[in-house]
């Protein structure tokens, strides 16, 4: 049985200074309830929406960053439905039944492995205030409390169409949409709340089922398998699933049905007369293809064709922001790409505490690691100042205690013997001590590896093993 | 025709808590003004766009931050900065 | 002469000159305010602040400091045009302990301007009705005839300045809300092109329709308010630029369309008085002539498709979570709470919000809010042909005379009717006012001038005009 997924997500526009339609503040969070607010953004009688233009600027680079067409007029509509996180009790939000008004439509992202999904649309809307529970539960709470700092924190919403049909493809396309929009530098998806998304599911051509309130990405793909396995049983038991609307619950990792508010059909959209219809005119879009920051893919192609990167260590760094940054700032401290990017995707991302990831939504939460030392190490393994072996030895301990690797090096004297004349004299020693053992290896290649063993021992690890080898092998001869 | 179960959705969707001699009484008066409205389906009026209103992208308000100085929520029901609101289920 | 039956400019120039103080002014009004109101009841609210405002303006002037053109003069304030500090009610209980923290754009810059708010008058809730029955505060009565209706929704404005309990007022007109007013009221009440006056702090009724307007006594008083408050305006998206300043200019050989449909359908007592006015214009040296405005059958069913449309969504937010009145929401769940709350809304803004929902109902969108769209886009062709041809359109305001308080309140079709002259200019956005035009049976008939969009001060032409030429009696014995 074949599932059929789509996606809707929500993402903050945290990169914009005021809220959607009034000059509250977008940074609502850690501010006192109600602190963020004014007669508009709380739906006073007599308060009109005035519209940002940077959110529109934002929604546009998204939209073209999503391969959406961009019309040449965009337009509002009310979204009429009661909830009480709602100032005014609509939502105004974008809407294409009567032609096409949203800043986006008909768009296609490429993702992995070459599959892509198409985009619907694109819509600029406002986000609505946060409900608190007392008591923690919406079920045992004698009292909603709520807060409007985050009512008209402009989002934008991404809807796709249902072209998915694997949960891990859904998970991917999601890390894309992450990387796009913290390099058009729009939404900082670290943020608690700010990236939000919904999903349809639905199995073997039967009714779809709507997940909401997914408020983590790395969640969906969970939440849209239980979904798939609920549908499943139900449908190898003959039940018939039902089109409805479903909850994540994110403690127990569960969809579970949810009290069903206004349909579809009772949404009773119109457009809103407060707002005439915004023209953007032709230069909207070749003006915002101007500004707009590099994207993923772009960024990608440079790593490889500028660094010379491999198509997939390219591919690990731009997936995550964060990671591609590092990067790059560490290549300007020292230019050495290729060593710096495989210190990066191979050694430093096995030092990434996942659970602090999620909590955290950074990469390198809790580490206390820098492009600096990065690029730091690179030149030292690069100067053949410290081994390989040694320059994982010394990242295992400053990435908890933040020293440089220089430092480190120099401190612990775990700078290479490079003076023959010390090795050697460690290599008699080891021959006086051992003798038995040179005899054998004089007829038996692998007790040479003995022998090794003995003076790294003896030189605590800080001889080149390879120039070592080639000393005992020639004493071997000589003697 | 406009039915009581219509009228008693859009009461629901209004949430407007109608009694039952009010729903009977706005049946029938709805149905008259709805009639009076169904003038505006007789007229072909394909040819005319509706009026819109345009504004330029550019004169759109710029991003800029201001606060509001004074309290914007009226109600006494408040706790700790939260305005109460009704229980959710 | 008593101060409170002064025109603004009088009034304004008297303060400045200390011919009389703004104290001594302001307290013959509240002295008046308090004689009249129990039979008239403009009010909602009498200032308390107007007396404190008013030392401050003779202050500023003993002081030689700059004052605005208004320099103390009081004006009442329809009752959902928010000012800050006096609460705003909307005739409605939804909204009976509501403060506004912020002044209203036409509230501040009649302010600026020098006037004083007196008060906030009385209007048919959220501004739903053309009798100001509808209000929770009582019904407003007609200063010519306290047994009949004053029109509305700004009732109360209308009845505050033919009653001489203020100077000028500020009204809203949606459907013809000042208009319908100042013509049962003898006023002069006008309602400009959309977008010429910011609507920031006018609680929304049917926000694509709507416009707040000056009433006062005289046209001249009229253009001083219009003159204050008009411009654009930063908080208000669908403003159009610029800051107009309008005069009693004169002009000859004006060309007046008398609109053929109006005239029919008005009562014959309406009618002989609005044909008297076209003599009197003719004398006056303008051109007249019939027109026809054939669309305007089609405008009502428009006008209240639209208006109850945008209605049903506009009051969505009266859930009495932020502001309203004082029910604990602690105990309810939500949807109960709501409802409980909201079934506060008196009959008429409930039958609208039905209707409205009604009309925006998936399936219905096309069949009604649409074409009723649609029909404005008719209109306003046929009114920019007829516009080529006529500097202004003329014909009654209101179809009938003032009528008896309660006679048409059970029927809400039968009262939609009478606004069937005023919907118009709403639906094209096109200016439109009402000026007394006579009498009949001793109760006033308006005449409404209509003109084009922007075209306020060829208009205002036309009423100074009329208004010179008539000399009609603008306040009654009370
Ligand atoms: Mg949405
Ligand atoms: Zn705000």
């Amino acid at each position: 049985m074949e599932s059929k997924m789509g996606l809707e997500i929500h993402c903050q526009l945290t990169g914009a200074k005021s809220k959607l339609f009034c000059r509250c503040s977008c940074d609502y969070r850690g501010k006192a309830p109600n602190a963020n607010t004014c007669p508009t953004c709380s739906g006073l009688p007599g308060t009109l929406p005035l519209l940002n233009q940077k959110a529109v600027e934002f929604a546009g680079m998204i939209s073209l960053a999503l391969g959406c067409k961009v019309p040449d007029e965009i337009a509002f509509y009310r979204k009429n439905y009661f909830y009480p996180d709602l100032p005014k009790n609509f939502q105004l939000t974008q809407y294409n039944a009567y032609g096409i008004t949203s800043i986006g439509f008909e768009g296609k992202l490429e993702y992995g492995d070459g599959k892509s999904a198409r985009i619907r649309r694109v819509q600029l809307e406002e986000d609505p205030g946060r409900l608190v529970y007392e008591g923690g539960s919406m079920e045992t709470s004698v009292y909603a409390l709520i807060d409007y700092n985050r009512a008209g924190v402009p989002l934008v919403e991404i809807v796709t169409e249902p072209d998915f049909t694997d949960p891990k493809d859904v998970r991917m396309f999601l890390d894309k949409i992450t990387s796009i929009i913290e390099h058009l530098g729009v939404c900082d998806t670290k943020l608690e709340g700010s990236v939000r998304c919904d999903a349809n599911v639905s199995v073997g051509g039967g009714n779809r089922a709507e997940i909401k309130n997914v408020s983590s990405f790395a969640d969906v793909e969970k939440a849209v398998r239980y979904e798939i396995t609920r549908q499943r049983t139900m449908a190898s038991r003959d039940i018939e699933v039902r089109s409805e609307t479903r909850h994540w619950d994110d403690a127990r990792k569960v969809t579970k049905e949810s009290r069903t508010k206004e349909e579809e059909q009772d949404y009773r959209y119109f457009p809103e007369p407060d707002i005439p219809v915004v023209v953007l005119g032709s230069e909207f879009v070749s003006s915002i293809r101007q500004s707009m920051p590099e994207l993923p893919d772009a960024r990608k192609d440079r790593f490889v064709s500028k660094y010379g990167l491999s198509a997939h260590v390219a591919q690990v760094l731009i997936d995550n922001k964060e990671l591609a940054d590092f990067f790059e700032s560490a290549i300007k401290i020292y230019s050495s790409p290729k060593e710096i990017a495989n210190w990066i995707v191979t050694d430093l991302m096995s030092f990434v505490d996942e659970r602090q990831k999620e909590q955290v939504r950074s990469l390198f939460a809790g580490l206390k690691i820098g492009p600096e030392h990065i690029a730091d190490l690179a030149k030292l393994v690069d100067h053949d100042t410290i081994n390989r072996a040694t320059a994982k030895q010394i990242l295992s301990q400053i990435v908890r205690t933040g020293e440089m690797p220089s430092h480190v090096a120099r401190k612990t004297q775990a700078g290479k013997i490079d003076d023959a004349g010390a090795l050697a004299q460690a290599i008699e020693s080891v021959f006086k001590a051992e003798q038995a053992a040179v005899q054998d290896a004089k007829h038996n290649p692998n007790a040479a590896n003995f022998l090794l063993g003995k003076v790294m021992q003896l030189t605590k690890g800080r001889a080149d093993p390879k120039t070592a080898l080639e000393m005992i092998q020639k004493k071997l001869m000589e003697d | 025709m406009v039915t009581k179960e219509e009228v008693k959705h859009l009461g629901w969707l209004a949430r407007i808590e109608l009694s039952d001699t009010e729903l009977k009484r706005y049946t029938s008066q709805i149905e008259e003004i709805i009639k009076y409205l169904d003038k505006l389906d007789t007229i072909p009026l394909e040819q005319f766009k509706p009026i819109v209103a345009k504004k330029k992208f550019a004169d759109l308000r710029s991003d800029e931050p201001a606060g509001f100085e004074g309290d914007a929520l009226g109600t006494k029901y408040r706790k700790d900065g939260f305005v109460k609101g009704p229980r959710m289920v | 002469m008593a101060l409170y039956t002064l025109g603004a400019g009088h009034v304004a120039a008297g303060i400045k000159s200390r011919e009389f103080s703004a104290e001594e002014y302001v307290c013959q009004l509240l002295e008046r305010i308090e004689k009249v109101e129990p039979k008239v009841n403009a009010f909602v609210t009498v200032s308390k602040e107007a007396l404190e405002r008013a030392r401050a303006i003779d202050k500023m002037i003993r002081d030689g400091e700059q004052t605005g053109p208004l320099a103390g003069v009081a004006v009442s304030i329809k009752d959902n045009i928010c000012t800050k500090g006096i609460r705003t009610t909307c005739a409605s209980k939804m909204l009976e302990l509501y403060v506004p923290p912020y002044d209203a754009t036409v509230v501040k810059r009649l302010q600026d301007a020098g006037a004083i708010v007196i008060g906030k008058a009385n209007l048919d809730e959220f501004a739903m009705g053309s009798t100001t029955e509808f209000s929770r505060h009582g019904t407003t009565r007609n200063p010519w005839d306290i047994s009949r209706v004053p029109g509305g929704s700004s009732g109360g404005s209308a009845a505050s300045v033919a009653a001489l309990e203020c100077t000028i007022s500020l009204g809203s007109d949606t459907g013809g809300s000042v208009r319908c007013p100042a013509s049962f009221c003898s006023a002069v009440g006008l309602k400009p092109t959309y977008g010429l006056i910011s609507r920031y702090g006018l609680v929304s009724y049917a926000n694509s329709l709507e416009q707040i307007g000056p009433v006062g006594r005289t046209v001249s008083d009229v253009v001083s308010a219009l003159n204050a408050i008009a411009g654009t305006d930063e908080n208000d998206h669908t403003t159009a630029g610029g800051k107009p300043a309008y005069s009693l200019q004169e002009r000859k050989g004006l060309r007046v369309g008398l609109v053929k449909e109006f005239i029919e359908g008005a009562d014959l007592a309406v009618a002989k008085v609005i044909n008297k006015a076209v003599d009197t214009l003719a004398g006056q040296g303008c051109r007249c002539e019939e027109a026809s405005l054939a669309s305007v059958q089609y405008a009502l069913p428009s006008y209240y498709t639209i208006a109850t449309a945008e209605a049903s969504s506009n009051l969505a937010r009266y859930d009495n979570v932020r502001y309203g009145f004082d029910l604990s929401p602690e105990g309810y769940e939500w949807n109960s709470y709501f409802a409980k709350a909201r079934s506060n809304f008196g009959e008429e803004v409930k039958r609208r919000i039905i209707v409205g929902s009604y009309v925006l109902s998936s399936g219905y969108y096309g069949k009604y809010y649409l074409k009723a769209q649609q029909v404005r886009s008719l209109l306003k062709r046929e009114l920019k042909a007829l516009f080529k041809k006529y500097d202004v359109l003329i014909g009654p305001t209101m179809p009938i005379l003032p009528f008896k308080i309660g006679e048409k309140v059970d029927n809400p079709l039968k009262m939609y009717l009478v606004d069937i002259d005023t919907v118009v200019a709403n639906l094209a956005g096109m200016p439109a006012m009402s000026v007394p035009a006579g009498f009949a049976d001793g109760l006033p008939v308006g005449l409404q001038i209509m003109a084009d969009e922007f075209q306020e001060q060829t208009m205002l032409v036309a009423a100074h005009l009329f208004e010179q030429a008539a000399k009609m009696q603008r306040s009654p014995e009370l």
